[in-house]
């Protein structure tokens, strides 16, 4: 049976995810906030739509990747939105990165118009959109996850049901702890060999032979060694994921000094201007703690002297 | 002249508050979700209400004193909240401690109705506001806190007017991160003593007598050595209070890296099941990470 499928979000994720759908031969309809970002669905057979609501009336499984819990609540619940146009048994499948506890809230609102709702966050980056090689972590009920999960293989290589409403954002918590905790580290490594007078580039290259290899050490560590900060990963979207962790941390009582020290660089990196850059950036913050120039104006009010 | 006051939460901290702003001579109606907690009011003399609305008909100044953001929403904003009683020119007073973006956004909605909020959130424990000597933090128009103020005076002693709307609130974030940090600080201190062999309570002493001096050295360091950590502050609630200070932070853009810090030992506290000891327990949480599991 061929499922009308929808797709709400299509910035620099949501574009290629769709496009994997749609030339594994699925009807599509698509909405986004600028209509321009509709243009490469349309071009390929997708039919655009003027809201969620309207979209949602089409369709049995909507695919949205909007930026932040607000954004997947007013695509969801708010005027126009995906509860107004939806049929009974339509399946909502969010791949944006949001709180656990908001994902959970969303899909027991759905629930009462029986819609289903899976968390269905994924790691991997504008690559591994592009590639269909993302790894995606679901949490939902499981015969919705069934009807799906074929769809999944389309944008991802690693779809994993982690279990009920709330455990695919919970997974993508924990994977945003260990990525943020990487760049910190990494970060402070490289000035470390900067700081002594030695080359980073080459200390980068040792490190990436050894034990202390990683795809985020492959990814960010020659922009970090270049000062080449092209996104990539806006940071902006990591300091959002950093927050979610720390409110995850305090729910569960559980103490996570690492994630709030590397939270903290990002909060700093975003006064700095790094909004936009790529989170690999967060190197300038460890930097700027020794240095002397280019420090903020209030603290240039304070004098030591 | 009387002041007609009103007063909602009457909890470990707005139970004596409101009684000892009775004892300036002033009418007081009062409501609470549990009617039990109006009782000790009702015996002085308050009248009970039914909801914070009808506190807000009968009153030019409210108080508010319950524990988080969502609840301040609910009794202002809410349904039979302040905001539906109060008349024009009403103040309300906020002495909780919440959000200050949140702070804000309520004071800018109750001000289309002619209605002045004032954040005024308080330091000084249950002791404080028993004895009447809170330390009380101010935020909102300057002309409001001037008419409040003497109200403010039968509460607590060291009054000050921050600022504009927030500032109270953030005023109160600055003193639990100063808090915070320093109970962390004294219990690593103590945790190195011990840890060397040496009289923890002989190096309290030393240090009360010198730079290292501060209160929370001499009040939390005792309950320390002596494992005594009977609430004073409950470590839930300096948790609650750290999670504003750090979601404030996230807005900003500001790294507050030992605030964080100390904000993930007392997560540990309350994960623990021991959110109801006073937050000095961060002891604790710090002897157990470095101690063998073998031991205790």
């Amino acid at each position: 049976m061929t499922l009308t499928l929808g797709f709400i979000g299509l910035g620099v994720m949501g574009r290629p995810m769709a496009l994997n759908l749609v030339r594994a031969g699925h009807p599509m309809h698509v909405y986004a906030r600028r209509a321009s970002t509709v243009t490469p669905l349309v071009e390929q057979g997708a039919v655009a739509c003027d809201s969620p609501a309207g979209l949602a009336a089409r369709c049995d499984v909507i695919f949205t990747m909007v930026t932040a819990g607000p954004d997947v609540e007013a695509v969801a619940l708010g005027v126009d939105g995906i509860a107004e146009g939806a049929r009974r048994g339509l399946i909502v499948v969010d791949h944006s990165t949001i709180p656990p506890a908001a994902a959970r809230r969303l899909a027991s609102i759905l629930a009462e118009r029986g819609v289903d709702f899976l968390d269905a966050p994924v790691s991997g980056g504008e690559t591994g959109a592009i590639n269909g090689t993302l790894s995606i972590m679901i949490g939902g009920c499981e015969s919705a996850f069934r009807r799906i999960e074929p769809l999944l293989s389309c944008v991802g290589k690693t779809v994993l049901r982690i279990g009920e409403s709330g455990a695919g954002q919970v997974a993508k918590a924990a994977n945003q702890l260990a990525i943020v905790l990487t760049l910190q580290g990494l970060a402070e490594a490289l000035t470390l060999a900067r700081a002594s007078g030695v080359d980073p580039a080459k200390v980068l290259g040792a490190l990436r032979g050894g034990a202390a290899a990683s795809r985020i050490l492959d990814a960010m560590g020659s922009k970090m060694v270049t000062h080449d900060y092209r996104p990539g990963v806006e940071a902006r979207l990591h300091h959002k994921d950093a927050q979610i962790v720390l409110e995850c941390a305090a729910a569960a009582g559980l103490a996570v000094p690492g994630a709030a020290v590397a939270a903290q660089t990002f909060n700093a990196l975003m006064a700095r201007g790094g909004a936009r850059q790529d989170s690999s950036a967060v190197v300038t913050v460890v930097e700027a703690m020794r240095a002397r120039e280019n420090q903020c104006a209030w603290l240039s009010l304070c004098s030591y002297d | 002249m009387t002041t007609s006051l009103g007063f909602v939460g009457l909890g470990i901290m707005g139970r004596p508050m409101a009684l000892n702003l009775m004892k300036g001579g002033h009418a007081m109606v009062v409501h609470a979700r549990r009617p039990e907690s109006m009782k000790p009011l009702a015996d002085a003399g308050a009248v009970t209400c039914t909801s914070p609305a009808e506190v807000a008909a009968q009153a030019d100044v409210t108080f508010v004193m319950v524990s988080d953001t969502p609840d301040v929403e609910q009794v202002i904003l809410g349904p039979g909240g302040c905001a539906e009683g109060a008349r024009r020119g009403a103040i309300i007073a906020d002495m909780s401690t919440i959000s200050p973006a949140a702070t804000r956004r309520i004071a800018a909605e109750i001000a289309t109705k002619g209605i002045e909020m004032l954040d005024a959130p308080v330091s000084g424990g249950e002791v404080g506001a028993t004895n009447g000597t809170l330390s009380i933090m101010v935020g909102g128009k300057a002309e409001a806190f001037e008419r409040v103020r003497p109200l403010f005076e039968l509460m607590g002693k060291n009054i000050v007017y921050i600022g504009a709307s927030g500032a109270g609130q953030v005023a109160k974030s600055c003193n639990q991160i100063v808090a915070a940090v320093t109970i962390e600080a004294v219990a690593e201190a103590l945790l190195l003593a011990r840890a060397n062999g040496v009289d923890a309570a002989k190096v309290r002493e030393a240090l009360l007598g010198g730079f290292a001096y501060s209160r929370v050295l001499e009040l939390h360091g005792r309950r320390m050595l002596e494992a005594d950590f009977k609430p004073g502050f409950k470590a839930a609630l300096h948790q609650k209070d750290m999670r504003i200070v750090l979601q404030s932070a996230h807005e900003l853009g500001i790294a507050l890296p030992a605030a964080a810090l100390a904000a993930q030992h007392i997560n540990a506290l309350v994960g623990s099941g021991e959110g109801e000891l006073d937050s000095s327990a961060i002891y604790k949480v710090l002897g157990r990470m470095s101690q063998a599991p073998s031991e205790g």
